[in-house]
């Protein structure tokens, strides 16, 4: 079968073709009927026509016939008449046999007459004057025989001359005259009859003749014409059908075509792909074959509806269905159905097959997807509602319900300003300047603080997070909602911890000014008043007094020392520091310049390699060398104090300072301890301190995100590292 | 030519200090002492009791005075133009850096922590002395 050849296949205007051919074929039947009916009646007329001429010679032929009986008759009569005279002149017995003969002749004539005329009354009606005129005739005849026989001639003569015979002839012939004239008459009526049905006959033919023929060559003129259109239009139509395979075959879809029956008629390349067919394979096939459920059963009424009807009801887009391969693998597919009406094979059905299992698959993935979301959403610890760009509510979680005290029900399409009076709503919708994507996108973020209302009216502080959610009803926005309270609380605690902190802080660097100024005076005044005692009465008094005096003025000088260094450690801690980029060479040069007394006394040697540039605050980096050179040089050994100041590199950024000394050296016991408040190791009468030094060191290495470390051995020296940031 | 130093002080054992650093000293300097911010003023717009007190040639001033604050005292100073030509020190025990800051910024001429070391007060005491006194010119004032 091929489609080319298959008439049913004709698209789109198949309804006007099967119209068409139907009105042809019509035309045809009128035509040839017309011109069978005319011919038929031609026939017929003609027939009669025959019949009414074969009558009418009938009866001329007829007609003659009576006239040569009567002829027959009356020439009977004649030769009776002239043997009755010649026997009865002569008396020869010859004449009597013509005589005799002639008797027969005439009966038979009788005879003949009767039965020919009978179709005619009038003439009938002169028979028996006919034959009465014959019989007294013949009787008269047999008289003269009888006189002629009896009284010899003259008898006869007598007989003769009395003149009946004469009457009885004359009597015989004027009837037969009668019946003559009458047949004439017919005759002469017969012929014209004849003549006008020959007449009529042969008009008659001649007309329907031409009439049949102008009939048939008008139909097969119209014919031609109709076989010229239609040949015309079959071109077409094959045209238009090849359009329309071409379209069937690049359509992305399977397509099948079907018919009432079920069976597969028509169908594209990608319908054999799909189902893994060759196309004579599924030809003629019922559809059942590739689509097991739910196709077949759209092509069949039932009893409530016609074909079309369950078409109409059922034909549509997106029917999902399952199609079956060759191999029997199953596959979920979406049909559309739409029906073609052919002229020959009834209601066609093509159906445009599509393969869904990667949508199906996407479907799945995006239920699986948003199941998950679901369980995602409702297992977050936060309150989540999804809202679209209009501000309504479309999704929300448990932990929603409960923070807000709303039912979900009660919340479901609600605005979301009802929850979120303010900064919510507004992120949403886009104003003259931005679409909404914009307005997200700009201000979508992180710990966004709001006040959360719940129910009943109360309101708390909420930090919201918004993230934008493509969806297929547009762009939604999921917000995650934290109830902030606990954290605000937190937070001002914090607050208010620090604000003590910082009061603290204030109090102590307040206590370290009482500390410079309002002890120091009355500090000055002990150490000013025993130095003035001393100075105006030392060796005066006695021994003791001498004494006492110089024990004063040293706890005077020492407790003055004491709130100096108590003074530095207090405002390191205290005052803000300031990192800057300075010069560390720089700091030290003036750290060395205030150590000058200690290094001219001890006749120390202070050297340094090239310092770096660091972030450091200047006044305690120079704080913190002096005290590190200051105590290289003032625990010394025996030998005149060297100190030696290097530095290097320490991963990319760091400077390692060490400040090296040849000096007494620290057991390393002591090496965490040296760094705590008022630690010394060594007497008052070695050497004068407050214990104060390295704390401060160790406070200002810290200050500056480092650490102070120590190496040292007894007797070997010193060593005290620390590294400082490099300058940027 | 006898020269007038005002002291501005309330401490009387810094007062003692003063006059005792000042006694070796040239005779012919005259201390005087206020013992708070307001007879300070007093004394300089010789207002009841210092009627006929003397236009000093020289100031020190302490900043911890009661009645009166030092700082608006020498504030005052400075804003007076019969006053503000007097040199005028602050000699203080405190070396706070906000104090020395504000000193200068109220005009002070000069700000000078006390010693604690008996020895270095008397010496600081007189190189001031010989620095405003002596070595300074002055302008002259009737």
């Amino acid at each position: 079968m091929t489609v080319a050849s298959d008439p049913a296949f004709v698209p789109g205007k198949s309804g006007g073709g099967a119209k068409d051919t139907s009105r042809w074929n019509r035309k045809v039947q009128i035509a040839f009927g017309s011109a069978m009916v005319t011919l038929l009646i031609v026939g017929g007329i003609s027939y009669r026509a025959m019949m009414v001429s074969y009558e009418s010679a009938q009866w001329v032929r007829h007609t003659h016939e009576v006239l040569d009986t009567l002829k027959d008759m009356l020439v009977g009569m004649s030769s009776i008449e002239s043997a009755i005279r010649g026997f009865a002149l002569t008396g020869n017995e010859d004449y009597l046999i013509s005589y005799r003969a002639n008797l027969l002749n005439i009966a038979e004539a009788q005879t003949a007459i009767r039965t020919l005329t009978q179709d005619n009354p009038s003439q009938q009606v002169q028979i028996p004057e006919l034959e009465k005129l014959a019989a007294q005739k013949i009787e008269r005849s047999e008289v003269v025989i009888g006189l002629r026989r009896t009284g010899g001639m003259a008898a006869a003569e007598n007989a003769f001359r009395n003149g009946i015979g004469r009457q009885l002839m004359n009597g015989f012939q004027a009837t037969v005259g009668n019946m003559q004239s009458e047949e004439r008459r017919l005759l002469a009526l017969r012929d014209v009859d004849a003549a006008r049905s020959f007449d009529e006959a042969k008009i008659i033919l001649i007309i329907g003749t031409f009439l049949g023929l102008s009939i048939a060559a008008a139909a097969g003129w119209s014919m031609q014409r109709d076989l010229n259109k239609r040949r015309v239009a079959d071109e077409h139509l094959a045209q238009l059908e090849g359009r329309y395979r071409g379209l069937l075959e690049a359509a992305p879809d399977a397509m099948v075509v079907v018919n009432a029956a079920g069976d597969i008629v028509l169908l594209n390349v990608q319908a054999e792909k799909q189902f893994g067919y060759s196309r004579d394979e599924l030809l003629g096939q019922k559809v059942k074959n590739i689509i097991p459920e739910g196709f077949a059963e759209r092509l069949v009424a039932d009893g409530t509806r016609t074909k079309a009807d369950a078409l109409d009801q059922r034909i549509g887009t997106g029917i999902e269905l399952s199609g079956r391969r060759k191999d029997g693998s199953r596959f979920p597919i979406e049909i559309m159905l739409s029906p073609l009406e052919s002229p020959d094979s009834g209601i066609l059905v093509t159906a445009a097959i599509r393969n869904i299992s990667v949508r199906k698959a996407a479907d799945e993935h995006l239920a699986q997807m948003e199941g998950r979301y679901r369980g995602l959403l409702e297992a977050a610890p936060d309150a989540m509602v999804v809202v679209d760009t209009a501000g309504a509510i479309v999704l929300l979680n448990v932990q929603a319900e409960k923070q807000f005290g709303y039912s979900r029900d009660e919340l479901l399409g609600q605005q979301v300003k009802n929850i979120i009076p303010e900064g919510f709503a507004e992120r949403l919708v886009a104003d003259a300047l931005r679409s909404t994507e914009d307005a997200l996108a700009q201000k979508i973020g992180t710990g966004i603080e709001l006040s959360g209302r719940r129910k009943n009216g109360s309101e708390f502080p909420i930090e919201i997070m918004l993230s934008p959610l493509q969806s297929a009803d547009g762009l939604l926005v999921t917000a995650a909602i934290r109830d902030i309270s606990v954290r605000k609380q937190a937070d001002e605690h914090l607050l208010l911890k620090m604000d003590e902190l910082n009061r603290s802080n204030e109090e102590l660097g307040q206590f370290a000014y009482i500390a410079s100024h309002d002890l120091q005076e009355p500090l000055r005044m002990v150490a000013s008043y025993t130095q003035l005692l001393s100075r105006r009465y030392k060796g005066k008094l006695d021994a003791d007094a001498d004494d006492f005096i110089g024990y004063a003025v040293d706890g005077a000088n020492r407790m003055q020392r004491l709130i100096q260094d108590l003074l530095t450690y207090s405002r390191v801690g205290t005052k803000g520091i300031n990192l800057t980029d300075i010069s560390s060479e720089k700091a030290l040069q003036h750290a060395l310049v205030n150590l000058q007394g200690a290094i001219g006394e001890s006749a120390a040697v202070v050297t340094h390699d090239p310092l770096p540039d660091v972030m450091a605050d200047e006044i305690q980096l120079t704080q913190l060398f002096q005290n590190l050179v200051g105590n290289g040089i003032k625990y010394h050994s025996n030998d005149s104090p060297r100190v030696h100041i290097s530095v290097a590199r320490q991963g990319a950024k760091k400077w390692l300072f060490s400040v090296k000394d040849n000096g007494l050296g620290i057991d390393s016991q002591y090496f965490e301890r040296i760094f705590g408040m008022f630690q010394r190791l060594h007497k008052r009468e070695e050497f004068a301190g407050t214990g104060i030094g390295l704390a401060i060191c160790k406070k200002i290495v810290e200050r500056h995100g480092g650490h102070i470390s120590v190496e040292s051995q007894p007797g070997q020296g010193s060593t005290f590292r620390f590294a400082l940031t490099g300058s940027e | 030519m006898t020269r007038h130093v005002l002291l501005i002080e309330d401490n009387p054992g810094d007062v003692r200090l003063m006059q005792e650093a000042f006694r070796g000293a040239d005779p012919a300097i005259e201390l005087h002492v206020a013992r708070d911010g307001l007879e300070a003023v007093a004394f300089l717009k010789r207002e009841g009791s210092y009627a006929a007190a003397p236009r000093p040639d020289l100031i020190f001033l302490d900043l911890g005075l009661p009645k009166i604050d030092g700082r608006e005292v020498l504030a005052g100073i400075k804003e007076d133009d019969s006053l503000k030509a007097i040199p005028t020190i602050i000699l203080t025990a405190s070396d706070a850096q906000e104090d020395i800051a504000k000193g200068y910024q109220l005009q002070a001429n000069c700000y000078l922590s006390k010693p604690v070391q008996l020895e270095a007060f008397d010496s600081l005491m007189r190189g001031v002395v010989d620095f405003w006194l002596v070595k300074a010119k002055l302008p002259q004032h009737r």
